[in-house]
């Protein structure tokens, strides 16, 4: 990877060349919280924020997308076309750059690349910032704590300056006309190392590392834990609106007021909803809140690493703050934690 | 431009998906690169015959409208396409005409969601959207040069027509090849009249059951599991492929098992709703499994794998 420094000043001008040619979006203040929202002033950007209530992942897997569009009457499509605006994301931290790594996962490069997403994911640029921990993130122990790829620009704060790793030529062009990106010197290395110690250092310690968490969920499928923990979900579904990595959503056709025409749409969807696995006919497969919530947590931590040797958690914490019932992995962590030491000796 | 005035790489640009009617591109594209192109593209097809098969279920036949798309279609047996009614929405539907034969696709369609209501209300001529097809069916190449059992409880009989024609039309390439075919009521069998007819050949098995008989049954009475009793199986030879309600495939496959059929061998068809079919929207997950693209046909070792799949 090419590292530069940049002084902390310049970033106005980087954000201002790339709002030339690209829509910027990044983290600003929204009343107490953080969002990813388009600026219009680079100075309306919050890099300290801790985390944002939304994830970027709606940027390339938008809430609600047009498919395609119809006439009902003659059951056909009718012409349309989806502009994607190229796009910077500027602002996001390690775990949601990996999360997006992941849907590339399922979007981009499996058996049916998605025309839609990939259209979007070529035409964003991520620019990454470091962070320092909250009290909900455990991205260290999934292994998300460090963006190794899927930027094209990482910044990480050195105090007054950053160390710039570029990702990409289009990004590469963009800092060198805009800054004046340097070589890094033994200072600034020094200091880069100091940064890394910190962050590493202010993760929360009550959070429990649970290394073999995949294999202990197998063993203990059918423990009375996941009808505690999933008997009080409210099927509320914040958790997979506020998660960064959850992707399933649901296909609809939408009518016009005419009746006529309409479109067929993808929009969210959770698997903590209740009517998420139901069959026609009415059979539900998982019709209660212990098979909804336990799928969603084998998913994350078992399944998606069984395809893909990766957790379909980055540990960003969303979800742990977004649930009212306190159903989150750092529970799932805890539990396994417990169960050891009860049962031990 | 920017301040140092020198002139910017402008390497970005719009992107842009477009769906159209007519396909219109420079180079000619084949049906499978059209296909390829937008996954979630439904293709016109006309609906080219209704076969009232029971009260509550139909069979059409679809031929697809445009040409390329129509020789592109290739499935295997128990595969599934999205069947689609603009303003309605899209089903999952198993396939149930034999690859063996080419330009048409028959789907055994029960009135059960809306999509399929207003299936059941189209007729000859009307035009609906197909996409597909998706999913893995049964190992057909493989299952050559072994002896075949079938069980099939209910509508589960769709997708194995498709296996059973297509066996039918290759028929020397297997050994013995057993049907057993279970219904509650004899109103409730389909694809009667075929299953009549092949009574009487000396090449299927078949034996045709029901839980509730009437006055026109002559056929077996009990549950899909009874013909094994009396059934001599070749085990380190066969094959079996079960398709039928949830609750059925534990009695079936505890039978297999016991006359000596590998896991490997025993094959089962799983019916989820797959709103995609192709590993994204997360409505058919079972475990890690997608039923659209690991399944909808599993071997039973790979069942035993999935949490909660049984």
């Amino acid at each position: 990877m090419l590292y530069r420094v940049i002084d902390a000043a310049e970033l106005p001008l980087l954000v201002a060349a790339f709002m030339e040619s690209y829509e910027v979006v990044a983290p600003v203040r929204t009343g107490k919280c953080y969002n990813f929202a388009r600026i219009e002033d680079a100075g309306d950007i919050e890099l300290g924020y801790d985390t944002t209530v939304i994830a970027p992942k709606k940027y390339v897997l938008p809430s609600a997308e047009t498919l395609l569009e119809f006439d009902a009457k003659e059951n056909g499509v009718t012409d349309y076309i989806a502009e994607i605006a190229p796009r910077v994301i500027f602002g996001a931290h390690a775990c949601d750059i990996n999360a997006i790594n992941r849907l590339d996962l399922v979007f981009k490069d499996g058996p049916y690349p998605d025309p839609y997403y990939t259209a979007r994911r070529k035409a964003t640029l991520i620019v990454g910032i470091s962070c320092t921990p909250s009290k909900n993130c455990f991205c260290h122990l999934w292994d998300s704590d460090e963006a190794r790829f899927g930027y094209d620009l990482f910044l990480q704060d050195i105090g007054g300056r950053y160390l710039v790793s570029i990702s990409s030529v289009e990004a590469a062009n963009i800092l060198e006309a805009s800054c004046d990106p340097r070589v890094a010197t033994d200072e600034d290395r020094i200091s880069f190392r100091h940064a890394t110690r910190r962050r590493q250092e202010a993760f929360n310690p009550d959070i429990p590392h649970i290394q073999e968490v995949a294999m202990l969920m197998d063993a203990f499928h059918k423990d009375p834990f996941w009808e505690e923990l999933g008997g009080r979900c409210l099927s509320c579904t914040a958790c997979s609106a506020v998660c960064p990595t959850c992707y399933c959503f649901d296909i609809r056709d939408v009518l016009d007021p005419d009746g006529k025409t309409g479109r067929r749409e993808r929009v969210w969807d959770s698997c903590t909803a209740p009517q998420f696995a139901e069959v026609a006919g009415g059979h539900n497969f998982r019709a209660n809140g212990r098979g909804r919530v336990r799928h969603r947590m084998y998913h994350k931590l078992n399944g998606f690493l069984a395809n893909y040797n990766h957790m379909l958690c980055v540990g960003c914490g969303r979800c742990v703050t977004a649930c009212k019932a306190r159903i989150n992995p750092i529970e799932v962590l805890r539990f396994f934690e417990q169960k050891g030491a009860e049962d031990g000796e | 431009m920017n301040r140092k005035g020198l002139k910017m790489a402008n390497s970005c640009a719009v992107s842009t998906v477009r769906v159209s009617p007519g396909i219109e591109h420079s180079a000619p594209l084949t049906g499978a690169q059209m296909m390829k192109e937008n996954p979630y593209r439904p293709w016109p097809a006309r609906i080219t015959s209704i076969i009232e098969v029971t009260a509550t279920e139909k069979l059409f036949e679809f031929r697809l409208i445009d040409e390329r798309i129509r020789e592109a279609f290739r499935h295997e047996p128990g595969q599934f396409v999205e069947v689609g009614i603009f303003g309605v929405g899209e089903a999952p539907i198993s396939i149930s005409s034999s690859p063996s034969k080419q330009g048409f696709i028959e789907l055994c369609v029960r009135r059960t969601g809306e999509v399929t209501r207003a299936l059941h209300r189209m007729q000859c001529g009307d035009i609906v959207g197909l996409r597909g097809p998706f999913g893995r069916g049964f190992p057909f190449q493989d299952m050559k040069g072994h002896d075949i059992l079938l069980v099939a409880g209910g509508l589960g009989i769709a997708p194995l027509r498709s296996l059973i024609n297509n066996i039918h039309d290759e028929r020397s390439e297997f050994g013995k090849v057993t049907i057993i075919y279970g219904a509650k009521v004899p109103a409730e069998v389909m694809f009667r009249q075929q299953f009549e007819m092949w009574r009487h050949r000396k090449d299927f098995d078949l034996y045709l059951t029901v839980d509730t008989p009437d006055d026109t049954w002559d056929g077996e009475v009990g549950l899909v599991t009874k013909p094994f009793e009396h059934l001599t199986i070749d085990a380190g030879n066969t094959f079996g492929a079960i398709c039928g309600p949830p609750v059925m495939y534990r009695f079936v496959i505890d039978e297999m098992r016991k006359k000596g059929i590998s896991y490997d061998h025993i094959y089962v068809s799983f019916e989820r709703h797959m709103k995609c079919g192709m590993g994204k929207c997360g409505h058919c997950q079972i475990g890690h499994q997608y039923v659209c693209i690991d399944g909808p046909v599993f071997n039973y070792w790979e069942a035993k794998n999935i949490q909660g799949s049984m």
